[in-house]
């Protein structure tokens, strides 16, 4: 009995060591400047690398240099496309710092003008004082913004540094990492931390993949479409559509925003609002077709309202990152509960 | 009868379990390393040198005093054990059909080092252990998992192959040994029978 006891407590004391080090590791992440986002984006690059270090290492080459190897490879070939785009991006960026003013200028006449109509039909019920307000907010935003770069474009070179530095150590160590990991987990927990650990790497990796291509396609077909449209901005209205296309539900609206924002304030025709329209609405079917059954199979089924919900949730906790993370976060929670319900809990029933 | 039916299908099962779970396998074992055990074990026999170390860095070492639960019946399954040192025994809950007696915990094999358990668990899906396996004394296992297997198969499908192919024998043996288990066991039950139904005839 007194063994039994003493079993018990080594057990606990294992698995509190296991929660303290996950905890201490999450804190570090939370609170350290740049960490987070830096492993975050490490961890998207380790998820994306795997199968193809996989793939060699199948073919008998040695991990490491497969690594190396891929490092190199993809460091030149994103090196080559930035020193290609960079000009075109720059030249659409200073075009739009430049023409900035025009459009808060367009933005506030737009809002001033939908207020006119309200208050003409609603005036009663509501004194509407919008574009006040919404012109005062939009001046302290650009301000705030432009005042923000400098510390924005330092993050994100430490990001840029750091995200490829964990992502190296991710692919050659990771496994090891949570094989030490594991083996601090107490007996009677071990299997299932196990084919936990696995179940949600594979679901998470999955999802992480699928995203991307994702996101990647919608840039595309936006950028192709655009380009031909001979509409201004291309290249930077297309970035940003992939990459708010990585929020699920609501991303895709906040990508066609600006485009038509812009097509709105310079007045441009009916025709090209309605053929914008349609590269934006072809993306997203394509998306749609080739690319959700795809995640879908990938990640467990979460109800569209809980999907909202934590899209809420987390951008009032961390932000766009916060809208962007949360769907796989849920997901491996989800996951995690239902494992230790059927491991718990099930086999009592059979 | 229906009830005698119902207690013979339940003695089948006991005797199936207990079948199941003893090594058929056994070789003669004393103290021997995690390497020594592990290019022993019917499973990676057929690997060389480089890839049991592949192998190694692969499996999981668990140690576990005496008398704790390695696994539960009823539980998830998630992969096999194999012993480096010590024993476990493997003991199944014995439940009335009737729900008239209590239940007891039987005690079905006493496993040594060297001998491995739980291997169905490699390939089915979500399946239940069907016995209960607890460490006899302070023991030394290899942990040997479907990620594991999954893992070997994902980065050296040559090796993984080798694997999956001595794991299909050893359950197509499991099998073998089961059904001559079965058929002998109806030979042995027929006689009785015959025998029972003579001494009642004999008794009229």
């Amino acid at each position: 009995m007194a063994n039994n006891k003493a079993l018990r407590r080594e057990q606990w004391l294992r698995l509190a060591a296991v929660i303290a080090l996950l905890l201490l590791s999450f804190t570090i992440l939370i609170k350290v400047e740049n960490m987070l986002v830096s492993f975050l984006l490490a961890f998207v690059i380790s998820y994306l690398f795997n199968p193809i270090v996989s793939h060699f290492e199948r073919m008998g080459f040695d991990r490491s240099l497969c690594i190396s190897v891929l490092f190199l490879i993809s460091g030149i070939l994103i090196g080559t496309i930035i020193s290609l785009v960079s000009p075109l991006i720059t030249n659409q960026l200073q075009n739009i710092q430049s023409e900035l003013p025009k459009y808060a200028e367009g933005i506030t006449s737009l809002v001033a003008y939908v207020e006119d109509r309200l208050s003409s039909t609603l005036s009663s019920f509501y004194d509407f004082n919008l574009s006040q307000e919404s012109g005062a907010l939009f001046q302290s935003w650009i301000g705030s913004t432009l005042s923000s770069l400098p510390v924005l474009a330092q993050k994100t070179f430490t990001t840029i540094i750091l995200a490829p530095f964990f992502a190296f150590f991710m692919l050659r160590d990771g496994r090891n990492i949570s094989r030490k990991l594991l083996s601090m987990v107490p007996n009677n927990l071990f299997e299932i931390a196990l084919s936990l650990t696995h179940d949600i790497n594979e679901q998470i990796g999955g999802f992480i993949r699928a995203r991307l291509l994702e996101a990647l396609i919608v840039g595309l077909v936006v950028w192709l479409g655009l380009g031909i449209m001979g509409f201004r901005y291309a290249t930077v209205l297309a970035i940003f559509a992939a990459l708010t296309n990585l929020i699920p539900y609501i991303g895709p609206l906040i990508g066609a925003i600006p485009a038509f924002a812009i097509a709105l304030i310079n007045q441009d025709p009916w025709l090209t609002i309605l053929i914008m329209t349609s590269v934006y609405a072809i993306a997203q079917i394509i998306d749609m077709l080739f690319i959700i059954p795809l995640v879908v199979a990938k990640i467990v089924n979460l109800h569209p309202v809980t999907v909202v919900i934590v899209i809420i949730i987390g951008s009032q906790v961390m932000g766009i990152l916060g809208m962007i993370i949360s769907i796989p976060a849920t997901s491996a929670l989800k996951l995690t509960v239902s494992t230790v319900y059927n491991h718990i809990v099930g086999f009592r029933v059979s | 009868m229906g009830k005698n039916k119902h207690l013979d299908s339940h003695l089948w099962q006991k005797l199936m379990v207990n079948y199941l779970w003893e090594n058929i396998f056994k070789r003669d074992a004393k103290n021997r390393t995690l390497t020594t055990i592990l290019s022993e074990n019917l499973l990676f026999r057929k690997l060389s040198k480089k890839e049991l170390k592949f192998v190694e860095n692969i499996v999981h070492e668990r140690h576990y005093r005496a008398d704790e639960v390695i696994f539960k019946q009823g539980e998830i399954g998630v992969g096999m054990y194999i012993i480096v040192k010590g024993s476990i025994d493997i003991t199944i809950t014995d439940t009335d059909p009737t729900g008239k007696a209590p239940t007891k915990k039987v005690l079905v094999t006493r496993l040594i080092s060297g001998d491995f358990f739980g291997e169905i668990s490699l390939v089915e899906e979500n399946g239940r252990r069907s016995a209960t396996a607890t460490a006899a004394e302070d023991t030394l296992l290899i942990g040997f998992f479907k990620p594991d297997l999954l893992e070997i198969l994902e980065r050296s499908p040559a090796t993984g192959v080798k694997v999956v192919f001595e794991l299909a024998e050893v359950l197509g043996r499991r099998l073998k040994e089961t059904t001559d288990k079965i058929t002998q066991l109806r030979n042995e039950i027929r006689l009785l029978a015959d025998l029972q139904k003579e001494k009642g005839e004999s008794g009229k």
